[in-house]
């Protein structure tokens, strides 16, 4: 892709990059290989799973849907990628709700303290997920709670920091003074909320709710310590599955995976930009 | 209004407040707290007060290595990530390229499609017919494939390859925010690029540098199933070894001590870069 662009590329670096001396060439190369470090790896997978052998190998050996047909017929992959959805809806409309109300009290309520809210609401993003995950797992052998709430808790926990940055940056492009003049005409705060600043915010919501999604779905982690028998989520079962054998099954699989990411990803790139969910 | 208004943001601060002292905190701390207590095959743990778990970290020569395998890879990964991840970030900045936004498009793409699936795509790479070891042999450079797969090294590559964004974006924060003016008046004054880099830019970027260092750092400390797919058992960080201590030998209050351990080093790394950068922010003055 980078050198797509090499008038533009080449003039921006020969005016200010300290690469200009050594030739903006040598800078565009090892570009180019950081893109191919970056992508390689899952181009490969998407290649290998059209290979119709059992090995994986590489330059594949032909061309065949073989491998997602295995995929269809295994009741275990199927199962956990229904359920992997399921966790992903459900976790994302938590997160995106519980996000939203958070982002809209950071923004709009805390004033001076806002840094300090911006900080906490983070929290699981600090906190190693290998930690929240057991942690969640004791909980339940301490007090009685049905262990889908566990993961499904953990799953929102680790997307609200994701969500609140999202919507909390959208909410910063609402004018406030629409609300106020909403509540002078006699809105209770609530009417406000649903019927001015979540139309507004409209874009910023969505793109949380699909971000979020991702983030359940890609998790291992949280899963790894909270999956049990009729809840494994499908990373989860590919990491058990590879840890055993490796065919391209996990390879058809994963590349499913991708696409769908994929196209949620330019989804949200379209609404908001990843960027601002991304916080950088 | 102004009072009705602080009540309204106070309940909408509720439902996040508890949800993260019930489901984060609380049994974080309860599980950071079974660390001094004695160990028991029955119960899990018996609310003895004990300093076992954590002599046992300190004096048993296999948990010291693990400690240093943790602090050597995750080391590594950060190095190697910073190495690749400013050239990236810098371009990234830099450039005037009407594909920039597609260029960090696929930057943060590798990172929503989760870590098994990046994982799976080192095992294919690296495995003995892999692409790597298929170039190799067919080159003539070795005769049989390399055993990459189950080594130090093919966690190290993983892993960065699944971190690097994760420099990159506070990097490309940075040096998105310097003032390009800077670099425009050194180069008037006559300072050549090399200089204007090692003397404006990189130090500019410091806080990107520490920040993305830091995140890194700790991700790969805590890594868990890029070691295990990967590292086989030659390799054994923190994170695996929690993993196991919860559910193979269930030893909570040692898994505990192991991750307080990790917890502390991901706290010493944060606090010696947020003090070398503070020193660099005097001194630069």
């Amino acid at each position: 892709m980078a050198s797509s662009a090499p008038a533009e590329l080449q003039t921006a670096m020969r005016d200010r990059s300290v690469a200009g001396r050594l030739g903006p060439a040598a800078l565009r190369l090892l570009v180019i290989l950081i893109y191919a470090f970056l992508l390689g790896p899952i181009l490969i997978i998407v290649v290998t799973s059209f290979d119709p052998t059992t090995a994986g190998a590489f330059p594949p050996r032909g061309f065949s849907l073989h491998w997602y047909g295995e995929f269809l017929r295994s009741d275990n992959f199927t199962s956990a990628f229904e359920f992997s959805l399921y966790l992903g809806v459900c976790a994302s409309i938590c997160a995106t709700l519980i996000g939203f109300v958070t982002a809209y009290a950071i923004v709009r309520f805390l004033g001076q303290k806002r840094e300090i809210g911006q900080s906490l609401a983070l929290l699981p993003a600090i906190v190693p997920q290998i930690l929240t995950s057991i942690s969640l797992l004791l909980a339940l052998t301490f007090v009685p709670f049905p262990a889908f709430a566990a993961l499904l808790a953990g799953h929102v926990i680790i997307c609200l920091p994701f969500t609140i940055a999202g919507i909390t940056a959208s909410l910063d492009g609402v004018d406030a003074q629409l609300e106020a003049a909403a509540l002078t005409l006699g809105a209770s705060r609530l009417r406000v909320l649903w019927e001015v600043v979540v139309p507004l915010a409209a874009p910023g919501i969505l793109s949380a709710l699909i971000f979020a999604f991702i983030v359940s779905f890609g998790d291992v982690y949280i899963a790894l310590f909270l999956s049990g028998p009729g809840m494994t989520t499908l990373p989860v079962e590919i990491f058990s599955y590879v840890n055993w054998e490796s065919t391209p099954v996990v390879a058809a699989i994963t590349s499913l995976q991708v696409l769908l990411i994929l196209v949620l990803g330019l989804t949200v790139e379209r609404l908001v930009g990843l960027r601002k969910i991304m916080r950088f | 209004m102004q009072e009705t208004g602080r009540g309204f943001g106070a309940a909408l601060l509720t439902p996040i407040t508890l949800f993260y002292l019930v489901f984060l905190i609380a049994p974080i701390s309860f599980f950071l707290v079974m660390s001094v207590f004695k160990y028991d095959a029955f119960l899990l743990y018996k609310p003895v007060l004990t300093g076992e778990n954590f002599t046992r970290l300190l004096f048993d020569s296999y948990y010291r290595a693990i400690v240093g395998q943790t602090l050597k890879v995750a080391a590594l990964t950060t190095l190697f990530s910073l190495l690749l991840g400013y050239p990236l970030a810098y371009v990234l900045t830099r450039t005037q390229s009407a594909w920039r936004g597609v260029l960090l498009f696929l930057v943060i793409a590798p990172l929503m499609t989760g870590i098994i699936v990046r994982t799976y795509g080192w095992i294919v790479l690296l495995g003995a017919q892999g692409l790597v070891n298929g170039t190799l042999v067919a080159s003539g450079i070795i005769d049989r494939p390399l055993k990459i797969l189950g080594t130090e090294t093919a966690v190290v590559v993983a892993l960065v390859h699944i971190l690097m964004p994760y420099m990159v974006f506070p990097l490309f924060s940075g040096l998105a925010a310097q003032d390009p003016n800077l670099e425009r008046a050194a180069s008037t004054l006559g300072a050549g690029r090399a200089r204007i880099f090692f003397e404006i830019t990189l130090p500019l970027s410091r806080s990107g540098i520490v920040m993305g260092s830091v995140l890194v750092f700790t991700l790969a400390a805590g890594a868990v199933v890029t070691p295990a797919l990967l590292g086989g058992k030659n390799v054994q960080m923190l994170g695996q070894t929690i993993y196991d201590l919860v559910l193979h030998t269930l030893n909570w209050p040692l898994a505990s001590a192991v991750a307080l351990v990790l917890v502390f080093l991901q706290l010493s790394i944060i606090f010696v870069y947020l003090r070398s950068s503070r020193r660099g922010v005097v001194r630069a003055r």
